[in-house]
């Protein structure tokens, strides 16, 4: 079975988006969710899309039909790392795709 | 990327042609140091005397009032701790707006540390300082009141002549950073009663790292750089000669066109405006007509991503600035347009698109339509 991978996508601010992964890695890790967790800046890459299972994003940077894959709007997190919502919403969504 | 469309000409703009070639004498061969006695230091003395005059030309002074300095930032600080830190302490008052650049803001709150006293006046939502507010704020340990001529976000023109009468009056210095408005607006510092006024030749299309501060003729500062005699022992070292002559060079191009380009960008400005209105009600323009400068339009795309805008924009070669700067834990919102007390929602959907001498409607064309493409795709969700 392949790595499930979640790539965290920001905008111009590298250290921004890097918190926020670490922040979901240590959550994944703490629920017993097995994934690679990696980064993206919508700012350096001309609007190409990374290859991964789940995309979630800080910033409206891609649909679902670019994307290839659900994308979840994470905002709140800057804010509220546990912001329910939306953890609520990632957690359905790796329910849904991925068996834990 | 297809094609380049630069509009953040309040952030820097492009060195004119003629300065260029002006600095290119300096760099290849006049290479003297403009304190030395002999022919090579002499030759280079007079081009610096020349650029001095054509600095002091643009803004009505004289030559003698001017300090080269290493931007506006230097100058600004050279404003405020030149004249503060001749006082004790305790015995010091600065008044300033909300809405300075950083230049002017992180050295008020540094004197603020030092235990100088400061006071940060308020904006309108149109981003103007009320004269009212400055009269209110004046105490007898008032020093020195500093206002920015032209706001570099919102465009916002102050009301400097109104402020500096009222300095006057009651015998407190002036200072007023005018970088967003020597390009475009006919200065004299006499008519806005000013005593110190800072610029910098790369907001007027001349080179980075040259910047001027007009200190009027009996005006004492505290130095800031020590080691030598040079701009009248206020700032030693030896001066950016190639830099001094790009300042002249473009204050002779902005002094020449001024007056035709205020009221070219004017029309381009309402273009715009006119344009990104008809995008659909959520698209708010900041400030307002009347007290606006024609160069820059702050605008709010409510229930849109600035950021993602701004990213879009770029990608299809556009160049435009965010209105909010971001950290790692939070969007940090503009000072100007917290100040102007805008709600959160739109200080973090702007932007801030500024033109220049190069800018042509097709540019504005451009970027319309890139922008009513991109809104779709950048809703908050």
């Amino acid at each position: 079975m392949s790595t499930f991978k979640v790539c965290v996508v920001g905008g111009h601010c590298s250290n921004r988006v890097m918190i926020v992964a670490e922040q979901l890695t240590e959550f994944f890790e703490k629920r017993g969710i097995a994934c690679k967790v990696f980064t993206h800046l919508a700012a350096g890459e001309y609007g190409f899309a990374p290859r991964s299972n789940l995309i979630l994003q800080l910033l409206p940077a891609f649909t679902e039909e670019e994307a290839g894959c659900p994308v979840i709007n994470i905002k709140p997190l800057i804010g509220d790392p546990m912001h329910p919502a939306t953890i609520e919403k990632i957690l359905k969504q790796i329910q849904a795709d991925y068996k834990m | 990327m297809s094609r380049r469309i630069y509009l953040d000409y309040c952030a820097t703009t492009p060195i004119h042609s003629s300065v260029r070639n002006a600095m290119l004498s300096v760099l290849d061969a006049d290479f003297g140091n403009p304190s030395s006695l002999h022919w090579a230091g002499r030759y280079v003395r007079e081009m610096m005397d020349q650029s001095r005059l054509d600095v002091a030309n643009g803004i009505g002074c004289r030559p003698e009032e001017i300090v080269f300095t290493s931007g506006a930032t230097e100058a600004d600080n050279l404003a405020l701790f030149g004249t503060l830190r001749l006082f004790p302490r305790n015995e010091a008052h600065l008044i300033t707006s909300a809405i300075e650049h950083h230049a002017i803001l992180h050295a008020a709150q540094h004197l603020e540390q030092d235990g100088y006293a400061v006071t940060y006046l308020p904006v309108d939502g149109r981003g103007l300082v009320n004269p009212e507010d400055v009269r209110k704020a004046i105490r007898p340990q008032t020093k020195l009141i500093s206002v920015m001529s032209v706001n570099n976000e919102v465009g916002s023109i102050q009301p400097v002549a109104e402020i500096g009468r009222l300095a006057r009056e009651h015998d407190i210095r002036f200072h007023t950073d005018a970088v967003q408005s020597v390009g475009l607006f006919d200065v004299h510092v006499d008519e806005l009663s000013v005593d110190m006024l800072s610029l910098s030749a790369h907001k007027i299309y001349g080179p980075k790292g040259i910047g001027a501060l007009y200190i009027r003729s009996g005006i004492e500062l505290a130095p800031m750089v020590f080691g030598g005699p040079q701009e009248h022992s206020l700032r030693a070292g030896t001066e950016n000669v190639p830099g001094i002559v790009g300042l002249g060079a473009a204050m002779n191009i902005v002094r020449e066109h001024r007056a035709e380009e205020r009221v070219r960008l004017m029309g381009l400005r309402q273009y715009l405006v006119n344009g990104l209105q008809a995008l659909g009600p959520g698209v708010i323009v900041n400030g307002a007509e009347e007290t606006s400068a024609p160069h820059v339009v702050s605008v709010s795309f409510t229930g849109m991503d600035a950021e993602m805008m701004q990213i879009r924009l770029n990608n299809d070669g556009i160049a435009v600035s965010l209105g909010s700067a971001c950290n790692s834990k939070s969007i940090e919102p503009s000072h100007v347009l917290t100040a102007m007390h805008l709600p959160q929602e739109w200080i973090e959907s702007t932007l801030r698109i500024s033109m220049g001498m190069p800018t042509i409607k097709d540019e504005l064309d451009t970027i319309l339509d890139a922008v009513s493409r991109i809104m779709p795709r950048v809703k908050i969700q």
